[in-house]
């Protein structure tokens, strides 16, 4: 199969079209199998491993969303991430407002601010959207590391919240099999929000600009306003994924906003495949559990990471989940089309 | 009372540094007219469709669209006043279908008119493929289609035969002399190939150093001899 044909089998359903009956079958199988992982796995370390796995999935899809719908490489998405852990830790330490609110701001805040830097920075190209992308994460790292009074600096501090959060136990986020649940059901509801919105006009249209915006401005299109509402969603997502990563572990560092943690992020979504909505939240869990692995063979393990990242791009251009939708197309020659 | 033209533009300056594009350009093009637009490399004949059309920036002079002034709107109003216009070189959406394009032009249209574009401009069989997908012929053809999505008023079309076969652009060539006639629409034509440019145009305006040399019928552009010593040559003989 050629690059292009493959490149076709992973496009989006017809625009407009109703969700199609597998869809629905798929969503119920997910979000069932979430619920009976943890029955199934019975070791704490695998089920505390996937939590994590599942949270950093959500954060790639934050980035592989942006790459897909946009065309635009993001090196600061850890911003919103560690920017969501900031509005739960910092209210609850200075007793500002109930923990509840804290965690629809820790949400809404930082989307609202990449809607209004979205404004501005996408209208920037190619590697200088990602460049200003990474000196924007790396402005707030810094600000949390030197200002300690405000926020602990490097050494970051605990989250102290509350017994109960809309009425559910706190420790539920902060056992790993119950956590692994809310985080599993949280991707799901993602992913499938994310196929049903590439199936609307914002979705083509959004898809078209990313393609040539010049010939979008030309068909009457405004073009900066939906790429910013892209960036913001996908900041969105990247805060649900920092907010979920601080209720589980009620910490809060300057590492949620490192760059590094923006860069593995984007590593995940390309070795997942970021054609494929699904592609990045598969790169995470692989990239978690490849990096476990490699971390107890030898301390290099970045090294590792990064010759895979050299594999996969070389080997595999539309990612592992490129790569599985190709063999089952090969096994199944005459099967229905693969959606995104 | 003065003659209302369906595009029109007034002293139309252009200058990139010290090179001057265009040099106070005027044109008029009235209603249902195919214009003609040559001139050799560099004439400015680019230059004056991205002027017309919102693409240029730092350009004095004015721009009319059925006498209303359209010199401070964007290129996304232009088009939505039925400005549209094609490019020089292929401008579409690789990875999206054919027919999911021209549905993403028509959902900016007044008249939505997808399946029309699609049989008029032949692209009904390849509907479903990704423009990155189908022939260079049907590119250039999808990319006059988005442009003639919502019946346009007005057609500014820049090389929309470069690259085609004879026969394709004298096939484009008649279809563009048959829907500007049958939809009424004003097209005004950069062209490099002679015979497209002297087939189909009402009118002819050659632009030299970014000034119009002359203007007129292609009859009566044929006998110009500083036309046809400048650009035409043996060309349309």
């Amino acid at each position: 199969m050629s690059r292009q044909a493959e490149s076709s089998a992973l496009a989006a359903a017809p625009p407009g079209a109703a969700p199609a009956r597998w869809t629905w079958s798929v969503l119920a199988a997910a979000l069932a199998a979430g619920a009976l992982l943890p029955q199934v796995v019975t070791s704490t370390l695998a089920i505390t491993l996937l939590t994590q796995a599942v949270i950093g999935g959500i954060l790639a899809t934050a980035v592989g969303l942006l790459i897909r719908q946009a065309g635009l490489v993001s090196f600061g998405h850890a911003a919103f991430f560690g920017l969501a852990g900031y509005f739960i830790a910092l209210p609850a330490r200075h007793g500002l407002w109930p923990a509840e609110v804290s965690i629809v701001l820790a949400v809404a805040a930082p989307t609202l601010l990449a809607f209004l830097l979205g404004l501005v920075i996408v209208r920037i190209p190619g590697v200088a959207f990602s460049m200003l992308t990474l000196a924007i994460g790396q402005a707030f790292h810094e600000f949390a590391l030197r200002a300690r009074e405000i926020t602990g600096g490097e050494d970051g501090f605990a989250i102290s919240l509350p017994r109960a959060l809309y009425g559910v136990p706190t420790e539920i986020f902060q056992r790993p099999q119950s956590m692994f649940v809310i985080a599993w059901v949280a991707l799901v509801v993602i992913l499938f929000g994310l196929h049903l919105l590439t199936r609307t006009r914002f979705g083509r249209v959004t898809a078209a600009i990313r393609e040539n915006e010049e010939r979008a401005r030309f068909l009457g299109y405004q073009t900066v306003v939906p790429r910013a509402l892209v960036f913001a969603l996908s900041a969105l997502i990247g805060a649900v994924a920092g907010t979920l990563f601080a209720l589980y572990n009620a910490f809060v560092s300057p590492e949620m906003l490192h760059w590094s943690l923006s860069g593995s992020a984007l590593i995940m979504a390309i070795v997942g495949g970021t054609k494929l909505l699904w592609g990045p939240a598969l790169g995470g869990v692989v990239f978690f559990f490849f990096k476990d692995l490699a971390g107890d063979l030898t301390e290099h393990w970045p090294a590792m990471i990064g010759l895979t990242l050299i594999v996969v791009t070389v080997a595999l251009p539309l990612g592992i989940g490129g790569a599985l939708v190709r063999l089952l197309q090969r096994l199944r020659p005459a099967g229905g089309r693969t959606h995104g | 009372m003065a003659e209302t033209f369906a595009i029109e533009g007034g002293g139309l300056t252009r200058r990139y540094g010290g090179f001057t594009a265009l040099d106070a350009v005027d044109l008029a093009v009235p209603d249902g007219e195919i214009r003609g637009l040559i001139g050799p490399n560099g004439a400015g004949k680019s230059t004056l469709i991205d002027v017309l059309s919102g693409r240029a920036d730092d350009w004095q002079g004015s721009v009319r669209l059925r006498g209303a002034d359209i010199s401070r709107l964007s290129a996304q109003q232009r088009r939505r006043s039925g400005l549209a216009r094609s490019f020089q070189r292929t401008n579409v959406f690789p990875e999206l279908a054919v027919r999911e394009q021209l549905e993403v032009a028509s959902w900016r249209a007044e008249t939505p008119n997808v399946d029309e574009v699609l049989h008029e401009m032949g692209l009904a069989a390849i509907a479903h493929m990704r423009a990155a997908d189908v022939s260079y012929g049907d590119r250039r053809r999808l990319d006059l289609a988005l442009a003639l999505i919502g019946r346009p008023t007005v057609l500014l079309l820049d090389e929309p035969a470069a690259g085609l076969s004879m026969k394709e652009s004298m096939a484009l060539a008649e279809l563009l002399r048959d829907l500007a006639s049958r939809w009424k629409v004003t097209v005004l034509l950069v062209e490099h190939d002679m015979d497209v440019v002297f087939s189909i145009c009402h009118r002819i305006t050659v632009l030299h150093l970014g000034r119009v040399l002359a203007e007129g019928t292609p009859a009566e552009i044929r006998s110009i001899p500083e036309v046809v010593t400048a650009y035409l040559g043996s060309a349309v003989e």
